[in-house]
C-alpha cells in the first residue's frame, strides 16, 4: 500500500531551541525526525514497537510535571508546538563551553549503572521525570523503593544494569531535599 | 372488612405455603437419572479422566474456579453481580472442594444447581447451561476433577446482601429460569449443527455472556446471543447477523476461537480469557461445529480460507473537520504500531481496518483499549501481541470521540456520532484492574 509522500510543516522546541517550521513528510516518526532532521541520535532505536523505552524523550509543559513519550511509535507531528527535551538536553553548558551533567546523569556515572549505554537515554529520561514528579508531590521515605521501581519498570536494559540504575535513583531521591516527606 | 381480613390472611397463608414449598425443594425437577447413584470404580475413573480434561476445557471450568495467581481448581475468583460479590468455590478433591462428593452429588450440582446437603448454587455457576450436558460428559468431568491434586484452600465467603444471601430463594429463581427438560438433538439438522449446539450451549455456555439478562439476572431466551454488557464492555451480538457484521465467516470464526487471532483482530478483555483457558484447547472439529451452529449452517459453508478477511463495509460519511482532527491523532499516536492504513504489524499489533471491534454496536472495548491499554498477550503457536500503552493522558474526550468516530466510520463502516460525554462515561468506568488484567 503506497501513498504519495505529503509534506506538512512542523515547528516545535527541542532542548530549549525553537525548530522549524520545516517540511516533514506526514507519518514520519519522532525518532526519525530527531535522528535524520536534527542530528540528535540520543533517543535510541531499540525495538521500534513501544516496548523497550530506549527512545523516550521528555515533553515539558509550564506548571506541569514533564511526561515521557516513546519517539519510535509517536509521530513527529504529534509534537507540533510542544517542548521536548532529549538526552542531549540534560547537561548544562557552562560559560566556558564545558558541560555539567545533570544530577541523574552524575548519579548513573557514579554508580556505574550502565555498561554499553544503549538504554541509558531512556533511563535518564525516566529518572528525571520521576525527580520532577517528586518535587511536585513528595512521597514518604518507605515508599521510595516502590516508586523508583514503578518509574523505571518499563525500561529494558539488555546489559541488565537494573539494580545499579535502581540504587542510583533511589539514593539520589533520598539525598535530594524536598523529594521525601518525614 | 371481614372479607378483606380473610383475604389477607389467606394470602399470607398462601405465601407462607409457597415459601415452604420452595424451601423444601419440592418444586424442583431433577434431570439426573437414577443410574448415577452407582459409584464409578477406580478403573472407570482412570479411563474417563483424559476425556474429562477435554470436557473441562470446553466447559471453561478453570477460568472461574482458579483465582489469578491462586492454586489450580481451588476457587476464590470474585464475580461482581448486581446483588453483591460471589466467589467461585474450590472444586479440587480436597475436603474444602468436592473431595467428599459422590458421583450423583456431582451430577446434581452440575445439572440441577444443587450441591450436597440441598445447598443451592448461585446461577453465576452456569448450571442452567450444564443442565444440557450428557451423563457421559459429566462422568468424565467428575473423573477428571476427582483425580486432580487436593488443594486445601478454604472457600471465600460471598458478599451478598439480604435477601440474596438466602440460598433457598433460588428455588424460585430455578422455577422461572431452569429449563424443565433438556434439548435433544434435532433430527432435521445435521450432526455438525447438533454437535455445535451442544458445544456452544451446554458446554461452552456462550449465552452466559452474549445473551442479555432480565432484572432477575435470568437469560432472556427470546434475545439469545444478541449481545449484552458485561463489566461495562459489550459481549457482542453473535447471532449469524451479528457475526457477519463483525466480518466473520464460519471458517474465520473457528480460527478465531482456536487461536485468539484472525483478520478480525485479537481476543481481548474477557474473551481473551475464554480463548486462553478454553477454546484454544478444544478439538478443531468442535470449533468447526460451534462455528457452523452459530452461523446456523448444516455444513461448514463455502468460505474455507480463514485468512481472507471479509470485505470491509464502505466507509460512511463523516465531516471533514472531524476526520482531519482524528487523522492527526491517529498519525501521531496510533499509526506507529497499527500502520498508516490500519494494517497492523504481524506479531506486534492487530490490524484495525478489518477489526471487529470497530464494527460492533458498542465502541466500549476499543475505547477502553485506547485509554487503558492492553497487556502483552500470548496466543497458541508462539504467537503474541505486544502490550499496548494507554493514552488516557494524551487524548481528551473530544479528541477521543473524533478518533473513535473516524475509525468506526472509515474502517468499521458504521455511522458513528459518539459525543465527548459518551467517551467520559467509558473513561469513568475504567479502574486500575482493567489495565492490569492479563
Ligand atoms: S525503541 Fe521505542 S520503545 Fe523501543
Ligand atoms: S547498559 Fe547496555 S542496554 Fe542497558
Amino acid at each position: 500500500m503506497t501513498t504519495p509522500i505529503q509534506d506538512q510543516a512542523l515547528s516545535l522546541t527541542v532542548n530549549g531551541v525553537p525548530v522549524g517550521p520545516m517540511p516533514v513528510p506526514r507519518g514520519t516518526s519522532m525518532q526519525e525526525f530527531l535522528h535524520e532532521w536534527l542530528g540528535l541520535t540520543g533517543a535510541r532505536m531499540g525495538c521500534g514497537q513501544g516496548i523497550c523505552n530506549a527512545c523516550t524523550v521528555m515533553v515539558e509543559e509550564d506548571g506541569k510535571v514533564p511526561r515521557e513519550m516513546r519517539t519510535c511509535i509517536t509521530g513527529a507531528h504529534w509534537f507540533e508546538g510542544r517542548r521536548v527535551r532529549t538526552v542531549e538536553g540534560h547537561a548544562r553548558e557552562e560559560a566556558d563551553g564545558s558541560l555539567t551533567l545533570s544530577p541523574v546523569q552524575t548519579a548513573f556515572v557514579e554508580a556505574f549503572a550502565f555498561q554499553c549505554g544503549y538504554c541509558t537515554p531512556g533511563f535518564v529520561t525516566a529518572a528525571t521525570v520521576l525527580i520532577q514528579r517528586l518535587k511536585a508531590a513528595p512521597v514518604p521515605r518507605d515508599a521510595v523503593e516502590a516508586v523508583v521501581t514503578e518509574a523505571l519498570d518499563h525500561h529494558i536494559c539488555r546489559c541488565t544494569g537494573y539494580v545499579r540504575y535502581h540504587t542510583a535513583v533511589r539514593d539520589l531521591v533520598l539525598a535530594t531535599p524536598g523529594l521525601v516527606t518525614a | 372488612m371481614r372479607k378483606i381480613l380473610l383475604a389477607a390472611a389467606g394470602l399470607a397463608l398462601g405465601g407462607a405455603a409457597l415459601i415452604g414449598l420452595l424451601a423444601s425443594g419440592a418444586l424442583e425437577r431433577s434431570v439426573v437419572s437414577r443410574a448415577v447413584e452407582t459409584p464409578l470404580g477406580a478403573d472407570q475413573i482412570q479411563a474417563l479422566a483424559p476425556r474429562g480434561a477435554a470436557v473441562a476445557a470446553a466447559a471453561d471450568c478453570y477460568a472461574c474456579h482458579t483465582a489469578r495467581g491462586g492454586a489450580p481448581w481451588a476457587g476464590g475468583m470474585p464475580f461482581e453481580t448486581p446483588f453483591g460479590t460471589i466467589h467461585a468455590t474450590n472444586i479440587s478433591p480436597s475436603p474444602e472442594g468436592i473431595g467428599g462428593w459422590s458421583r450423583a452429588e456431582f451430577h446434581r450440582a452440575l445439572r440441577d444447581g444443587i450441591a450436597p446437603g440441598g445447598r443451592h448454587l448461585y446461577p453465576a455457576m452456569p448450571y442452567t447451561a450444564y443442565r444440557g450436558m450428557t451423563e457421559g460428559d459429566v462422568d468424565a468431568l467428575y473423573a477428571y476433577l476427582i483425580t486432580r491434586e487436593k488443594m486445601p484452600v478454604a472457600n471465600r465467603p460471598n458478599g451478598l446482601a439480604f435477601p440474596f444471601d438466602q440460598r433457598w430463594t433460588l428455588s424460585a429463581w430455578n422455577l422461572l429460569h431452569l429449563p424443565a427438560a433438556v434439548a435433544v438433538p434435532d433430527p432435521t439438522r445435521s450432526d455438525l449443527w447438533n454437535r455445535g449446539r451442544y458445544v456452544a450451549e451446554a458446554l461452552g455456555h456462550c449465552g452466559e455472556c452474549h445473551t442479555p439478562r432480565n432484572l432477575m439476572q435470568g437469560l432472556r431466551g427470546e434475545a439469545a446471543l444478541t449481545g449484552a454488557v458485561i463489566e461495562g464492555l459489550e459481549a457482542p451480538d453473535i447471532t449469524p447477523a451479528g457475526l457477519a457484521r463483525m466480518g466473520f465467516a464460519p471458517a474465520s470464526l473457528a480460527r478465531f476461537m482456536g487461536t485468539g487471532l484472525s483478520a478480525q483482530g485479537g481476543a481481548t478483555h474477557q474473551m481473551f480469557e475464554v480463548v486462553h483457558y478454553s477454546t484454544r484447547h478444544m478439538a478443531r472439529a468442535d470449533l468447526a461445529a460451534m462455528a457452523a451452529y452459530l452461523f446456523d449452517r448444516d455444513a461448514p459453508g463455502p468460505e474455507m480460507d480463514p485468512a481472507v478477511p471479509a470485505a470491509a463495509p464502505a466507509p460512511t460519511p463523516l465531516a471533514a473537520a472531524v476526520s482531519g482532527r482524528a487523522r492527526a491523532s491517529y498519525d501521531g499516536l496510533c499509526a506507529g504500531c497499527h500502520g498508516a492504513q490500519g494494517e497492523g504489524i504481524p506479531h506486534v499489533s492487530v490490524a484495525l481496518r478489518t477489526n471487529a471491534g470497530l464494527r460492533t454496536a458498542s465502541p466500549a472495548s476499543v475505547v477502553r483499549a485506547v485509554l487503558a491499554g492492553l497487556p502483552a498477550q500470548t496466543f497458541p503457536g508462539g504467537e503474541r501481541m505486544e502490550a499496548m500503552p494507554g493514552f488516557a493522558a494524551d487524548l481528551d474526550d473530544a479528541a477521543l470521540a473524533d478518533l473513535t468516530n473516524w475509525m468506526r466510520t472509515e474502517w468499521g463502516g458504521q455511522a458513528s456520532t459518539l459525543s465527548p460525554q459518551d467517551m467520559a462515561a467509558i473513561r469513568a468506568a475504567i479502574t486500575p484492574r482493567h489495565a492490569a488484567r492479563d
